[in-house]
């Protein structure tokens, strides 16, 4: 097997699924196709990314797409649109008591009343609850670790560091390297914290430990 | 069966006529508003009923993407497309669906989906949305955006507002899952088809 054209086989094979989609730039394209050419394991799994694909197409309509309905919509556009408009008179309403002083008063006094109950009955935005690494999650059954990788490692610098161990990404890693990992048995008979240790000696792992589970 | 309108390559063809469109959507105009639902209708039903187990609260939530276009298309900048923008807003919301979905309606309609896959030999794709349901939201969501929405990474990049790293990442480690969940499933499957034979 010949891998050494076009592109390093690490990044061919990442580029891979739009190749298939056909969204790379054309230089993009050319360097992965040449290596696709002379590279076994990336021609093998173009066809099965192909197969890949041609079942998304398959499934794509399961239901049937329903004929768009805007009644509801513009129902709260109309609503929008309302509220905006009576705020549009309020602003031209206090422009017209500004031509007339015993108006004004009256008009301040409305809007330091109108501005009260906004700030009374405004609704306040739901806040996402706070976690942090270790905070309890429900999980299917099984151990789990959770591992903060270094960010600016690239998907095949990441497998490359749990190769070896009983060891499966199952989420993440998110923006900042946060990762769920599953401990896929046999573990060879190491614990989820003789794992952790392992991992954390790896350089590129900042964070790992056991993860914390809740009752789902 | 015809693949949808893959949403890129489509959009790229119409791209100007589709800022045209929302420029004047940011001037309130409810005629290229209209015109837009229309356009992207399809699209976004397709997105989010893959990713949401329900199909009214796919419809809902799609009606809570264009009501945040209709208000917020004066904030759209040009930095990207027009579809990354909304799929963007779709991409989001969906997120947040699918947290709030109830685990009791997912696991009915998981159910439901077993028993229909167990009644006929299964097939790909019958395996291959079972296998996308145990993929994580993130993983799932870059799968389906590039095979169902025909989007670049560079595009999922923009809409899920994370490096283009990060999508190759979760591509590398969702293909990986898959790999090894397709065939697991069918051997479940085989198992139960033959068991009824």
């Amino acid at each position: 097997m010949k891998r050494d054209e076009g592109m390093p086989h690490a990044q061919a094979q990442e580029l891979l699924p739009w190749l298939v989609n056909d969204t790379l730039a054309a230089d993009e394209r050319r360097l992965v196709d040449a290596h696709a050419r002379s590279c076994v394991v990336c021609r093998r799994d173009l066809v099965e990314l192909e197969r890949l694909r041609e079942s998304f197409s398959e499934s794509a309509d399961p239901a049937g797409v329903p004929a768009p309905d805007m009644r509801r919509i513009n129902a709260r556009i109309d609503a929008l649109v309302e509220r905006d408009g009576r705020f549009g008179q309020l602003v031209a309403g206090l422009r017209d008591s500004l031509a007339r002083p015993w108006r004004l008063a009256f008009a301040a006094q409305s809007l330091l009343l109108v501005a009260l109950l906004t700030v009374l009955l405004w609704p306040q935005p739901a806040t996402d609850e706070y976690t942090t690494l270790t905070t309890p999650q429900a999980l299917p059954a099984g151990d789990y670790l959770r591992v903060v990788f270094d960010p600016d490692l690239d998907a095949a610098a990441t497998a490359r560091l749990i190769d070896g161990l009983a060891l499966a990404i199952v989420e993440g890693p998110s923006e900042r390297g946060v990762a769920l990992l599953r401990i896929t048995p046999p573990a060879g008979g190491e614990d989820a914290d003789a794992l952790a240790a392992r991992l954390l000696g790896r350089p590129g792992v900042l964070f790992a430990q056991p993860a914390a589970t809740a009752e789902p | 069966m015809t693949p949808p309108e893959s949403g890129d390559k489509a959009v790229r063809q119409t791209a100007p006529g589709e800022r045209t469109l929302l420029e004047a959507v940011g001037r309130r105009d409810r005629r290229a508003f209209t015109e837009l639902y229309h356009r992207y209708h399809p699209r976004l039903h397709g997105y989010l009923r893959r990713f949401l187990a329900n199909g009214a609260l796919a419809e809902e939530v799609l009606d809570d993407v264009m009501f945040v276009v209709w208000k917020d298309a004066r904030k759209f900048r040009g930095d990207s497309a027009v579809s990354s923008w909304i799929f963007g807003i779709a991409y989001r919301k969906a997120m947040t669906a699918a947290r709030k979905e109830s685990r009791y309606e997912a696991q009915l309609d998981r159910g439901a989906e077993a028993e229909a896959v167990a009644d006929r030999p299964p097939r790909h794709r019958d395996l291959l949305r079972a296998a996308l349901r145990e993929l994580s939201p993130d993983h799932r969501q870059v799968v389906e955006l590039t095979y169902f929405s025909g989007f670049s990474y560079r595009e999922i990049a923009a809409i899920a507002d994370c490096p283009v790293n990060t999508v190759k990442t979760r591509m590398f480690h969702a293909r990986r899952r898959l790999k090894y969940l397709l065939p697991v499933l069918a051997g479940v499957d085989k198992e139960k088809t033959r068991e009824k034979g």
